[in-house]
């Protein structure tokens, strides 16, 4: 840990020092290097972390670029704009509006887009930018605008390469520091959390709209202030940086550098600019003359370069430094206040009541008229065989996929029109029968996701750290329920680590963590060995116990018989049993269906 | 102690290189990216030049800047700082000269342009006293065509242009003098280099009905437009700008451009020049100097103005020698002065003759109208 | 606009919309095998047409270098695994199809002066040099990282773009060419004049598309393809190898790329960079059938293909900003109307 910081520090002061040793030109490329790397920040987020690519980013520093040129040159600015143009740092707040405006109309209209569609989308606004900025007369056309001032920073002048250094280098510590402190935080984990697919996300309850958006905001954002920096840098704009080529050259930067990894956007950058200037020095050397080769060694060094290294360069770089993530949280299981908990429930309360509950896909009955209810303090088992309709039943309720017709209440109201989200915050949480969970993040940190709809704090303070008092109860509250269902030892192991039984119980535990009074669990015995169900079975015993209700898809009929209280039966679609699980393990019709018909 | 050793180094290096006291000179120039026809010719260009000036060594460091305005000022930065430049040549294309002018301004080091557009030296100030170019301000070559319109009595006139720079400019200046020439303009319309199709804004013109049509573009893009034109039946004149001047476009364009119009510096017909024209030899000597080394036929006016810059440096070293020793402030500024001295000097595109407020210095004997016939360039006498 | 510039605005749109979904329909074939969305297909096009261009003037192209490099770097590779797991049988095989193939064809080029041939057999001596770039590109630059996210696989497609448009810049100089066309007819539909070159794109086009149906509905391989889209891991148990898939994906879209670019080659201009902005057009419509829909990618392409025809009519300028946001609306349809739960299976 101590190693860590040390490197941290060491690498700080280096870059402090930078300037004062560096000659002129080596300025010049670390300059260029952050802000490329303020841009690949922004990709790291949206593209790495929270899985949306963009290839429109160039577009981004373009608005940025273009909105400070503008305003601190033009000789007849409109009456409301002219305020705006005394200053670049007015001008940058123009510009981080403008962006803002942008980005939130764009991402409203693309960030819908599902799968592929999106990143068509930031092909489309990339090059539809591009070509505005080459045809709009005012924003000097493809020619470009001349004469935009530098800047001051506390009366002090930045002209010169090695203040510049200072500004951009600062601005982008900033900005790696904001990155990683939302990263670290309930708001991150929902953005984390969105790489895992939609699906698991909102049924912890996190807005995954909301969270696509503010990744792409900041993204954005970052993208605006690299371009306003650029454009005083250069004191010239036109639009060949702000191509499509560029955008797709700062997805390659983050790719490169480490897509998942704040730093990695600094490598990526670091590396292809250094790569490029390099060849650029020692290709003409080889072959004799330049302009030829550059691109096409940089292209087939980049192939070798992703094969050797398909998860970035950063990876390779971390394993370097002794101790990794785990330990720094390792010294510490978190401690704090509990959380606020929902008022505890009467005993037998009816929790989930079902009634006719039909859904058809496209003709396709695969829920027919379907009825039961679950009580608080019971387990209800929801048995049948393949294909019978019990995942339909269990995404009808959860809000996942509504039932065509039919009535679902949950403690008294009707929830068949709401999404999971709304489900989720009224107290009924779930898991799944494919295990959903993100590998590479720690046990902790997974079960944290599932107390997502406990803190209330947003963005903003993430970004500053201002919510640790909260994080700290929401990492507590996660540590009691993996201590709660057993886990306790792999704590902060990667998720991805686990043997399945044991994912399965981290489900468990991330859905309790929801102080949830209704668990939904699909199959959580299945890959589970004997002693594992065992331990599975008196953690449910000991949950029903506290009073919470508990709707249980199963295939393995000898773990429900010995648990469940009540025991529906689906086949086709239908319910064609009910009762004890005596009474059910006796029923005819329930035997034909277990066992094909007996004669 | 790493950093002293480091410093030590670095200052030995850096004593070394100008205990040479060679005359270095950066190139950037976009031998890559969309104006690679332009480039790669000015590139070709300065293996020609000659290798001494003065019984001066002469070093030309030529970087490529992919048509791209970052890369230029990277790469002006570069030669300055790395390289101790006395001087920089580039790049092709305006925006990426514009954005250079600052940078070679703070260092104090002259430039030479080999981009269009006026707006590099005008207006002149402090920053543009280091500037300077030799290819003829596209505004030149306007005034060069509509004067050949007014005289061919064409009234209306449809303009199609690159939608980049280049046609940017074209539009620019050619919509002003045909204005002042009364001659209409009834159609403006852009399009790509890589287009593979232009129906749609050839289609709009013809239905405008135009006398001529202007195309400005440069190199063999510029033929899609003239042959689509040929295609939909056009039969007014057609004129294209000076950016067309290589044989690649004749080859492209085969005999759907045969009878185009266009404006040109004289080294494209340099051999039809009157002998008594003191370009002639100028350009001729060009001319023999690239096809001798890329073949008959090879040689294209883009060239022709990074040898006109080389020309323009040669004549101005000497003078500044005298004044200071290569690799020094006071060079620099010698030659900057000895370059806005430059009187009478024969180059393959026109006679320069600098002054404090024109850093092109020429007049009308640096265009010529040039027709295509018989798939070759023919000097209008 | 009257109804004549109007019906030659649609002609022009089909033509050039027929050259984008021809791309769109490799991008889905190689999206649905591999997961590689395949920014260079364009290059296939400019390298078919340009090496065209090169027989046709009598000049050697240089894609014959590419050929014979890409083939000794599969060699040498592929040498080395068959001695390192003592599968030395499979070395003959190898040497043939990476080094004996290109230096037939070098030889082939080297014996015969190809602007003396008839036209056919330039075509089909560019599709010889053109086609087998495709597997061997696979080979080297994507099958080693096959496993990897679509992310990293579109990377190394960028990758991959920037090094072939380097090498047409090399192999072809900045200056754009044109083929000779293949027929000098022109017909008469009412008032609307029509090449015989436009014909023959339209025809090929229509021609092909019905030879990749054929491909997939009838053949084994045509089937094996289908089958790795569909599942790749069902496949493999199926005994259809990924590597065979893959490679036989590629050979496809560098087939169709090139014949694209020998089709178009006569009625625009090509040059060294014009692939990406094809191929890009085409990307458009193979995202609108959502990299899976042949019908409904070729559909788009020429709805791209007829947005340009027209926008570049109303406003030219603006052409690319029109067809990019008119693109939109279509893509919410799409992403509305194909909207899927996330099947937790």
């Amino acid at each position: 840990m101590k190693r860590r910081y040390l490197i941290l520090v060491g690498f700080l002061v280096l870059i402090a020092l930078g300037p004062l040793i560096l000659p002129e030109f080596y300025v010049t490329l670390l300059n260029y290097i952050g802000l490329y790397a303020i841009v690949a920040l922004g990709l790291v987020l949206l593209t790495g972390v929270g899985g949306l690519t963009s290839f429109g980013q160039a577009a981004f520093v373009g608005l940025g670029a273009y909105s400070t040129a503008y305003l601190t040159t033009a000789s007849e600015l409109p009456v409301w704009m002219a305020p705006f143009g005394a200053s670049p740092w007015l001008a940058l707040l123009v510009g981080l509006a403008l962006t803002a405006m942008v980005a939130l109309l764009l991402g409203a209209l693309t960030l819908r887009l599902s799968g592929h569609y999106l990143p068509l989308g930031t092909i489309a606004w990339g090059i539809s930018i591009y070509f505005l900025f080459g045809n709009l007369e005012f924003l000097g056309g493809h020619t470009g605008i001349t004469g935009i001032p530098s800047l001051s920073v506390l009366g002090l002048e930045v002209r010169y390469g090695r203040e510049f250094y200072y500004l951009i280098w600062a601005m982008l510590l900033v900005a790696v520091w904001l990155t990683q402190n939302l990263l670290d935080s309930r708001e991150g984990r929902a953005i984390r959390a969105l790489k895992g697919g939609t699906l698991m996300a909102e049924a912890m309850g996190v807005d995954t709209a909301r969270s696509k958006t503010v990744i792409f905001l900041i993204a954005a954002l970052y993208a605006c202030l690299s371009g306003w920096l650029y454009a005083h840098l250069q004191r010239f704009v036109n639009p060949t940086p702000f191509g499509l080529h560029i955008g797709i050259e700062y997805l390659f930067m983050a790719v490169l550098g480490g897509a998942a990894h704040v730093w990695g956007a600094l490598l990526g950058a670091g590396v292809i600019t250094i790569l490029k200037q390099w060849l650029q020095d020692l290709l003409p050397k080889i072959f004799g003359s330049s302009g030829n080769f550059e691109v096409i060694v940089f292209g087939v060094m980049m192939v070798l370069m992703l094969q050797r290294a398909r998860d970035g360069l950063w990876p390779i770089l971390a394993k370097l430094i002794p101790d990794s993530a785990g330990d720094r949280e390792r010294s510490s299981v978190p401690h704090a206040d509990p959380l606020p908990k929902k008022p505890l429930l009467q005993a037998s309360e009816q929790l989930l009541e079902a009634k006719d509950v039909v859904k058809e896909f496209g003709g396709l009955v695969a829920s027919n008229n379907m009825s039961f209810s679950v009580r608080s303090g019971e387990v209800l088992a929801l048995i049948g065989p393949n294909g019978a309709g019990k995942s339909t039943m269990f995404n009808c309720i959860s809000g996942v996929d509504p039932a065509t017709s039919g009535k679902i209440f949950f403690r008294g109201e009707p929830v068949e029109k709401l999404n999971s989200r709304e489900i989720a915050r009224l107290g009924m949480s779930r898991t799944f029968q494919h295990v959903r969970l993100l590998p590479t993040m720690s046990v902790l940190e997974n079960v944290a996701i599932g107390a997502h709809l406990r803190g209330s704090r947003g963005v903003l303070s993430a970004l500053l750290h201002l919510e640790r008092a909260e994080e700290q109860r929401l990492k507590a509250e996660a540590a009691r329920q993996i201590e709660r269902v057993g886990l306790k030892e792999h704590m902060f192991d990667q998720a991805g680590s686990l043997p399945l039984g044991k994912q399965r119980i981290l489900e468990i535990a991330r859905a309790l963590a929801a102080d949830p009074v209704l668990l939904l669990l699909d199959e959580p015995a299945a890959g589970l060995r004997y002693l594992e169900k065992q331990a599975l079975a008196d953690l449910l015993r000991r949950l029903r116990a506290e009073g919470m209700g508990i709707l249980l898809v199963e295939h393995d009929v000898d773990f429900v018989m010995g648990l469940a209280d009540r025991v529906v039966v689906m086949e086709f679609g239908e319910k064609i049993a009910e009762g004890l699980p005596e009474q059910v393990r006796q029923d005819p019709a329930v035997l034909e269906a277990y066992l094909g018909g007996v004669e | 102690m790493r950093v002293k050793l480091l410093l030590a180094a670095l200052s030995i290096v850096t004593m070394a290189s100008q205990a040479y006291a060679d005359i270095n000179v950066g190139v950037s120039l976009s031998a890559t990216g969309p104006a690679a026809s332009l480039g790669i010719p000015e590139k070709n260009t300065f293996a020609l030049m000659p290798t001494t000036i003065a019984g001066q060594k002469i070093n030309y460091i030529i970087l490529d800047d992919a048509s791209d305005t970052t890369k230029a000022v990277t790469n002006t930065k570069k030669l300055i700082s790395e390289d101790k430049v006395d001087a920089i040549i580039g790049s092709t294309i305006t925006p990426n000269s514009l954005a250079m002018i600052d940078v070679v301004a703070e260092a104090e080091t002259p430039m030479i342009a080999m981009a269009a557009s006026a707006r590099i030296i005008e207006p002149m100030d402090a920053k543009r006293r280091w500037v300077f170019k030799t290819p003829q301000n596209d505004a030149q070559m306007a005034i060069a065509i509509t004067q050949h319109m007014s005289k061919a009595g064409v009234k209306s006139v449809a303009f199609i242009g690159f939608s980049d720079a280049y046609g940017e400019g074209w539009w620019n200046e050619f919509s002003k003098m045909a204005e002042a020439r009364k001659i209409k303009i009834v159609a403006n319309e852009r399009y790509n280099r890589a287009d593979t199709s232009v129906t749609g804004q050839v289609l709009k013109l013809i239905s405008a009905n135009p006398d001529a049509v202007l195309i400005a573009g440069s190199g063999t893009p510029a033929a899609l437009p003239q042959k689509s034109l040929k295609e939909r039946g056009y039969k007014g004149a057609i004129y294209q700008t000076h950016g067309v001047a290589n044989n690649d476009f004749l080859r492209v364009g085969g005999k759907d451009v045969e009878g185009t119009w266009l404006p040109a510096g004289p080294v494209l017909v340099a051999g039809q020049l009157p002998d008594a024209n003191p370009l002639k030899k100028a350009a001729l000597e060009y001319v023999k100097k690239y096809e001798a080394a890329h073949g008959a036929g090879s040689v294209s006016t883009f060239g022709a103005h990074a040898w006109d810059a080389g020309l323009l440096l040669a004549h101005a070293v000497p003078a500044a020698l005298k004044k200071g020793k290569p690799g020094t402030k006071e060079f620099r500024v010698a030659l900057r002065d000895a370059l806005e001295t430059t009187k009478e000097l024969a180059g393959a595109h026109g006679m320069f003759n600098m002054s404090p407020s024109d850093h092109l210095g020429f007049d009308q004997r640096a265009y010529v109208m040039v027709q295509i016939k018989d798939g070759k360039w023919k000097l209008q006498q | 606009m009257d109804m004549q510039i109007a019906l030659l605005l649609g002609q022009d749109g089909i033509t050039n919309g027929a050259i984008y979904a021809l791309l769109a329909l490799a991008l889905v074939l190689v999206f649905a095998v591999t997961r590689v969305i395949f920014i260079p297909q364009g290059e296939f096009v400019t390298l078919g047409a340009l090496t065209l261009a090169n027989l046709q003037a009598g000049k050697t192209p240089g894609t014959i270098w590419l050929l014979l490099g890409a083939g000794a770097a599969i060699a040498v590779i592929d040498c080395t695994i068959s001695l390192r797991t003592g599968t030395i049988r499979r070395i003959p095989r190898i040497l043939l199809w990476s080094v004996a193939y290109p230096c037939g064809t070098a030889l082939l080029l080297f014996l015969v002066n190809p602007a003396e041939l008839p036209m056919l057999a330039q075509v089909v001596l560019s599709l010889m040099l053109i086609m087998p770039l495709g597997p061997m590109i696979y080979r080297l630059a994507f099958q080693p990282v096959a496993e990897a996210s679509v992310l990293v696989l579109l990377i190394v497609s960028v990758a991959v773009h920037l090094t072939l448009v380097g090498l047409g810049l090399l192999f072809f100089g900045a200056e754009g060419s044109r083929t000779l066309a293949f027929s000098d007819a022109t017909f008469k539909f009412g008032s609307i004049l029509m090449s015989g070159q436009t014909v023959l794109v339209l025809a090929s086009s229509a021609l092909l598309i019905a030879a990749l149906f054929w491909f997939f509905e009838r053949t084994l391989y045509g089937k094996a393809l289908r089958a790795t889209a569909i599942n790749r891991t069902g496949a493999r148990l199926m005994g259809i190898s990924t590597v065979m898939a893959g490679r036989l994906s590629f050979l496809l879209a560098a087939m169709i790329g090139a014949l694209s670019g020998i089709l178009i080659a006569p009625i625009a201009t090509i040059y060294y960079d014009t692939g990406f902005l094809i191929g890009l057009k085409g990307f458009v419509g193979a995202i609108v059938g959502g990299l899976a829909s042949y019908p409904v990618a070729a559909a788009g392409a020429l709805l791209v293909g007829l947005l340009e025809a027209y926008s570049s009519f109303w406003a030219s300028a603006f052409k690319e900003v029109l067809v990019f946001t008119l693109i939109i609306p279509v893509l919410m349809w799409r992403s509305l109307t194909t909207h899927h739960v996330e099947q937790d299976e």
